[in-house]
């Protein structure tokens, strides 16, 4: 491992201040000379076809230069991988209210907003089956879970198990649609020069950009270059491709100029993907010592008519408790809705909601502490699997958090703390998420004057990445950071792997530790650096493809206090503690805030957010920032984040596990958990409404 | 669009006279929502900006006259204790930003059911000055709504100022959000105490078409103080006197479901709300005494 100066410290964003004074250009704010604006017109029906589109009269109106249709839109190639999403204007057919059916193009952004507007579609409307149920007679399984997990798993026999176990615990969650909501909207400029397409694109990976686009126009390898310097949050809603920058691309190619397409904040809503809404069905078994005998987590979720997306809710049950027989199921029902995609943590955080609900359950079922529960079913290796881990601190990251946040005094009978108005409680849940690498490219250059350029086809997405990859390779190249600039965001770098799957820092860090490694080794030889510098190049695919076999995840522990007011059911959060144990947190400052992003996301999940479906319309009712809430500066008080002091040197050679999603992880349960305590009534169902609560309470 | 600009209140009467369909527009924090959804496309907005005498409060004859462009931030910092329902009130309006811009003036004209400074208006017996070039009139704030997002105000008319009187007892306001800030009220009350007159005053926000007078629960209360001389002994308050106020003035709302709650919470919670307000403000009048 390296010696580390640089690695560990609180640096401060690299590129805070161009982006406080505005010099920072969003996807959204590049000037292409000569370039227009295209406006997507969505559908107004569930499920149907497009019998019609009547352009005249918006293509007669000033600054229109086109309207784009199934019946005009340039034809699009797909591979087998294509994400069916993007095949956008190909045909009549509408899969979802929202879908994209037509784009308007003209000078102003103004001018094609109102053309969108006015632009007279007609549809042949089909009856449309919008509704999710855990009875839907539609729902199957799928041949694998996101991304490409077994649908089911079973070790042992788990009916047998919870026939004979002295305590049972048999009850069914849920968790709602949520939107993912990055502050920035996806956004794209595309231009062509030739059979050349350069796309700035608001997304979490450029390299996959390119390839999407590459294939989707037919194009010779090497002719997209996709950049994305800065990008204004991603939460999954940009981890791939979405239809914003195909539209762009189809505008630029259809009227020969630079086509600017932003997507407006509802738009959002229906065509960049959202969570799931989940149904756990969730039946533990354990001895009368609180052992685990049986554990069975079935999933259902559902997923559009346009392309198959399973998300694997069940997965954190595979992996969390050492339960000899152990059951996990997903099902999933296709309906006419947008498709649901990744949003922060998907699988873990409906997941962790309800595995972590039921051991709380259990515990006061077996009358111990939740925490010793989960010491006394800590397993010690992946119990699916049977694989070791590759480092496991989950106890120790409990202990911890119960010594900061006081765990030791609390009284464990529900709904006996009254401060006024107030009644008061405390819950504790646990967190994981895979710590993964992919395959990367870097190349890191050291210039006559002293000074390091490392490029790599990362993506700060406001995470802090920039900065951390600046710390990494000072590190590695022994040269203050001031000395190294990292450039990130320009698929011409080459292929790396996106922001996203808590990934982004294990798998870009290898890639910059190889090449820095490998350029201070030609250095050494060389002597002086040559006027013109030295670049040494490295993919890590080999090296990932060597790794050994083992169940690599950080852990982390949450304890929530909430106060439950009895009269109105509102549910108040003054502090919240998480510790994790995560690997290497390489910058103390941006990772902290990640952590407590994760943490204050997870109130939302808890309390607020929740997407209505409308089932008459078939849409998210709620679809904009006044009525689809998330927490505000007012929600949020006390976080208190700390990790562990954690080594694990078989991960990759900078030893980091990611920070992006495990903060999510756990919190609504520890919070759900809080508010039984609280009450003494169980909330199984997300979000935690005041009108909920006061049901419970009458 | 055009774009109209008055510098004084009688330039925006003679452009609101010229042109009836122009919007005015001041803080523009609701206003401009609405351009934005494309709920509205007006052919004029009439900018309010610039007329100096929008943005003053005074005192005057016992009471504080404030400007139709007063922002809430200013009623708060400058006023709140002549005034202290709409202080309360305004201080859960928004942001710190919209409290900056929104004013008095937009709230009452978009005459939301959820405009958050409408029922302390409302319990103080505030009235508003509206004028026209055909003449100034002050209407009585309990009869400015006609119904939901509709008031009295005549085409060619424009809010000046509102007259609220001192407070010339103790009062409150409370709102029930989904979350602590930047939320729409799912039900909100105002209660006013005036000892003077022995009376009281109640209304409901953000749980009928239009923000409501709570008559039931005043008669109520106000027999009940009466009878029993708490005016005068400043006793406490029987706890099953301001439970029962709650459930009269929790009977006054008309409440729907919608995203932000049912209307069977929400009537639960104006009752919470209209008994707390009580407990609040008799508690403030108690302790005046000494
Ligand atoms: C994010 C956000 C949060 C908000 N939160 C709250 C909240 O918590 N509580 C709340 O009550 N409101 C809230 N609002 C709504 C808004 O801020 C208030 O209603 C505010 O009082 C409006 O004042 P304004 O000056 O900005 O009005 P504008 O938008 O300028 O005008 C509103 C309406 O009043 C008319 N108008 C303005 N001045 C006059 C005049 N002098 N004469 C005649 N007509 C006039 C306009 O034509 C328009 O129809 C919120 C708005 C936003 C955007």
């Amino acid at each position: 491992m390296t010696a580390t100066t640089a690695i560990g410290a609180g640096l401060n964003r690299i590129e805070a201040a161009a982006k406080v004074t505005g010099a920072a250009r969003y996807a959204g704010e590049i000037p292409l000379d000569g370039h227009a604006y295209g406006s997507v017109v969505q559908s107004t029906i569930a499920r149907g076809q497009v019998t019609m589109i009547d352009a005249d009269a918006v293509l007669a109106r000033p600054g229109v230069l086109a309207v784009l249709t199934h019946d005009n839109a340039p034809r699009l190639h797909r591979a087998d991988d294509t994400d069916a999403e993007l095949l956008v204007l190909q045909d009549d057919r509408v899969r979802y209210r929202g879908q994209a059916v037509a784009l308007v193009i003209a000078e102003t952004l103004e001018q094609a907003r109102a053309g969108a507007e006015l632009l007279d579609v007609t549809y042949q409307p089909e009856d449309h089956d919008v509704v999710f149920a855990a009875d839907h007679p539609r729902l199957y399984a799928p041949e694998h879970v996101n991304p490409n997990y077994p649908t089911d798993t079973s070790v042992g026999d788990v009916d047998a198990a919870l026939a004979s176990a002295a305590i049972v615990v048999d009850a069914t969650y849920s968790t709602p649609a949520e939107h993912n909501n990055p502050m920035e909207p996806h956004a794209a400029i595309a231009q062509w020069d030739g059979d050349r397409l350069t796309v700035y694109d608001s997304n979490q990976g450029a390299t996959s950009v390119r390839q999407a686009l590459t294939t989707l126009f037919g194009l010779a390898d090497g002719a997209v270059r996709v950049l994305s310097e800065h990008v204004g949050g991603g939460f999954g809603a940009k981890g791939s491709t979405r239809p914003h920058a195909v539209l762009a691309a189809m505008g630029a190619r259809f009227t020969e100029r630079p086509i600017r397409v932003t997507l407006t904040r509802q738009q959002m809503f229906a065509m960049v993907g959202y969570r799931t809404p989940t149904i756990q069905h969730m039946r533990l078994g354990a001895d009368a010592d609180a052992t685990l005998v049986a554990l069975e987590h079935t999933a259902y979720s559902q997923t559009s008519q346009v392309l198959e997306f399973a998300e694997q809710t069940a997965l954190i049950s595979r992996l969390m408790y050492a339960a000899p027989n152990l059951r996990t199921r997903h099902r999933v029902v296709a309906l006419d809705v947008p498709t649901p995609r990744w949003m922060r943590a998907p699988g873990e955080a409906p997941g962790s909601f309800a595995l972590e609900s039921a051991m709380d359950e259990l515990a006061t079922a077996c009358g111990v502490d939740p925490i010793e529960l989960r010491v006394r079913n800590e397993p010690s290796v992946e119990p699916d699997s049977g694989l070791p881990f590759s480092s496991r601190n989950l106890i120790a990251c409990l202990h911890e958090g119960a010594e900061r946040f006081g765990w030791a005094s609390r009284d464990p009978r529900p709904g006996v703390r009254r401060d006024g108005r107030w009644l008061i409680g405390t819950g504790v849940a646990s967190s994981t998420y895979p710590a993964r690498s992919a395959p990367s490219t870097a190349a890191a250059t050291a210039l006559a004057d002293g000074s390091f350029v490392v490029e790599i086809t990362a993506s700060d997405i406001g995470t802090g990445a920039r900065t951390a990859l600046t710390q990494i390779a000072a590190d590695e190249l022994r040269a203050p950071t001031e000395r190294v600039e990292v450039r990130i965001g320009d698929s011409d770098f080459g292929q790396a792997m996106i922001a996203g799957g808590s990934m982004g820092t294990a798998s870009w860090s290898w890639a910059i530790a190889k090449a820095c490694r490998e350029l201070l080794h030609t250095l050494h030889e060389i002597g002086t650096v040559p006027p013109e510098g030295v670049t040494a190049h490295a993919d890590t695919a080999e090296d990932i493809k060597a790794q050994a076999q083992l169940s690599r995840h950080a852990f982390g522990a949450q304890f929530a206090e909430v106060r439950v007011d009895v009269d109105t059911g509102e549910v108040r959060v003054p502090r919240l503690c998480g510790v994790f144990a995560a690997g290497r947190i390489i910058n103390a400052k941006t990772g902290r805030s990640q952590l407590i992003g994760g943490m204050t996301m997870g109130i939302g999940m808890a309390l607020l957010e929740e997407g209505v479906m409308d089932p008459q319309f078939g849409d998210y009712v709620n679809h904009d920032l006044a009525s689809y809430h998330v927490p505000v500066n007012g929600d949020v008080h006390d976080i208190d984040v700390s990790w562990i002091d954690e080594h694990d040197d078989r991960l990759n050679p900078v030893g980091v596990k990611g920070i992006g999603e495990i903060g999510i992880v756990g919190t609504a349960a520890a919070l759900a958990n809080a508010v039984w305590h609280a009450t003494g009534h169980r909330h199984r169902h997300l979000p935690i409404r005041p009108d909920r609560v006061l049901t419970s309470l009458a | 669009m055009d774009f109209l600009y008055a510098r004084s209140w009688d330039e925006a009467l003679a452009a609101k006279a010229e042109r009836p369909d122009a919007v005015p527009i001041s803080g523009g924090t609701d206003l401009m929502v609405d351009l934005n959804f494309d709920r509205r496309r007006p052919d004029a907005l009439l900018d309010l900006n610039g007329v100096e005498e929008f943005t003053r409060w005074e005192r005057v004859n016992g009471h504080v006259r404030i400007g139709a462009a007063v922002p809430f931030t200013r009623i708060i910092n400058e006023i709140g204790s002549l005034v202290p329902g709409l202080a309360i009130a305004s201080r859960t309006v928004g942001s710190p930003q919209i409290r900056n811009r929104g004013t008095l003036g937009g709230n009452l004209a978009t005459a939301s059911p959820a405009g958050d400074a409408l029922p302390p208006l409302m319990v103080a017996d505030a009235t508003v000055e509206v004028g026209s070039v055909r003449g100034e009139r002050t209407v009585p704030v309990r009869e400015f709504f006609t119904g939901p997002k509709r008031s009295v105000l005549e085409p060619d008319e424009l809010i000046r100022a509102v007259l609220v009187p001192v407070a010339d007892g103790p009062q409150q306001f409370a709102k029930v959000g989904t979350r602590n800030a930047m939320v729409i009220s799912v039900c909100s009350f105002a209660l006013a105490l005036h000892p003077a007159r022995r009376t009281v005053a109640g209304c409901i926000g953000s749980a009928g078409p239009t923000v409501l007078p709570t008559p039931d629960a005043e008669q109520y209360l106000e027999a009940e103080l009466a009878d029993r001389r708490l005016w005068d002994s400043r006793a406490e308050l029987d706890e099953a006197v301001a439970t029962r106020f709650g459930e009269l003035a929790g009977a006054h709302a008309r409440p729907i479901d919608d995203v932000r709650g049912t209307a069977d919470y929400r009537r639960h919670a104006v009752a919470v709300l209209a008994r707390r307000t009580l407990q609040w403000t008799w508690t403030e009048y108690r302790r005046a005494q000494r």
